[in-house]
C-alpha cells in the first residue's frame, strides 16, 4: 500500500522523500493538532471528579 | 529486481500486506496518541498553568524572603468566594520540589475546562481554604499537566500549602484513602460523614487512580485528606517549607 503510494508520488527519488517527509509532517501536525485532543474528549475518561 | 516484480502475485497476499501495513499504521497511530498525552498535552496544559500562576503572583506584592511566624488563635482570614474559573490561590506541595510541578493555580470549579489547564480545581459549595468543612480540591493524575500525579508520595505531616493574595494557609496530610468515583462523601463537610456538622478545618484533594493500572487508570479515587494547622500573613514573609522551594526566587 504504501510502495503503491510512494510509487505514485511524482519527481525523481530525492523528491518523492521530500514529499513523504512533508506528508508525514502534515499528517504527524493535524493529529496533535485534532485528532488527539478530539480522540482524548471523546474516548479517554480522565475526570479526576468524585461523582464523575 | 526486475524479474522479482514479474513474478505473479496473488489476491491473498496483497490483502495480506494491505492488512498488515494498517495495522502497524494503527500501532503507529497509538504510540502517537501516548506520545502527545504523555509528553506534547501535559507540557501545554503546564505551560496555561504555569502562566495562570505568574499572573496570579504578577499581581502581588512578593512576599519577604523570610520565614513568617505561624499563627493558630483565633479565626484565619477568610477567602472570598471566586468566580467559577477565576484563579483565586496557588497549591503548593512541598515534597514535590524538584520531583513535578509543584505549584499549581488553584481555580474555581471541577469542570474541565478548569481541571485541563493543570490546575487545581476547587469543588464548588465546599468550604474555602481555612474555613470550617472540608475544602476539596480535584487534579488530574497522569493527563493534562500531571496536576496530582506524585500524591501517592504524600504521607501524614507533609505539608500543603494554599497560597492567596494575603495569606498563606497551612494543612498537614492526616491521611489517604482509595474509593470508587462514587464515594462523594469523602469531600463532605466532615471527610466521610455525610450527615455530622463540620467543627474542623479539613482539605481534600482528589484524583484519579486504579488499582490495576495506578496513575494510569482511572476506575478509583486517590484521595488524600489534611488538615489545618495555621495560617501566615503575607506581609510577614513566607512559610519556611517555600522559602526552600529551589524555584522561589
Amino acid at each position: 500500500m504504501y510502495a503503491a503510494l510512494f510509487r505514485l508520488l511524482p519527481g525523481p527519488i530525492w523528491l518523492k522523500i521530500i514529499w513523504t517527509l512533508l506528508i508525514l509532517a502534515a499528517v504527524v501536525y493535524a493529529l496533535f493538532t485534532w485528532v488527539y485532543p478530539w480522540a482524548s474528549d471523546t474516548f479517554m475518561d480522565f475526570d479526576p471528579n468524585m461523582g464523575g | 529486481m526486475q524479474h522479482a516484480r514479474d513474478r505473479k502475485i496473488g489476491v491473498g497476499s496483497i490483502v495480506l500486506g494491505v492488512l498488515g501495513e494498517l495495522m502497524i499504521t494503527a500501532g503507529l497511530l497509538i504510540g502517537g496518541y501516548i506520545l502527545w498525552n504523555v509528553w506534547w498535552d501535559s507540557n501545554q496544559s503546564a505551560a496555561v498553568a504555569e502562566k495562570s500562576v505568574a499572573d496570579f503572583q504578577g499581581e502581588l506584592e512578593p512576599a519577604p524572603r523570610q520565614a513568617a511566624e505561624i499563627k493558630t488563635e483565633g479565626d484565619p482570614p477568610p477567602v472570598t468566594q471566586a468566580i467559577s474559573g477565576d484563579t483565586f490561590g496557588i497549591l503548593i506541595v512541598p515534597k514535590w520540589y524538584g520531583i513535578t510541578n509543584n505549584a499549581m493555580p488553584l481555580k474555581e470549579g471541577t469542570t474541565p475546562a478548569v481541571l485541563d489547564q493543570a490546575a487545581a480545581g476547587h469543588y464548588e459549595n465546599t468550604a474555602m481554604p481555612g474555613e470550617i468543612g472540608n475544602f476539596s480540591v480535584a487534579g488530574h493524575r497522569r493527563s493534562h499537566g500531571n496536576s496530582f500525579r506524585r500524591i501517592d508520595l504524600l504521607e501524614k505531616g507533609d505539608q500543603v500549602i494554599v497560597e492567596t493574595k494575603d495569606t498563606w494557609y497551612i494543612y498537614e496530610v492526616t491521611g489517604h484513602e482509595i474509593v470508587l468515583p462514587n464515594q462523594v462523601e469523602v469531600i463532605a463537610p466532615v471527610p466521610g460523614k455525610p450527615n455530622e456538622q463540620p467543627t474542623e478545618r479539613m482539605m481534600t484533594m482528589t484524583t484519579c487512580h486504579s488499582v490495576t493500572m495506578g496513575e494510569w487508570g482511572n476506575d478509583h479515587r486517590w484521595v488524600t485528606h489534611s488538615k489545618f494547622v495555621g495560617w501566615m500573613d503575607r506581609a510577614d514573609g513566607m512559610p519556611e517549607q517555600v522559602l526552600n522551594d529551589p524555584e522561589v526566587k
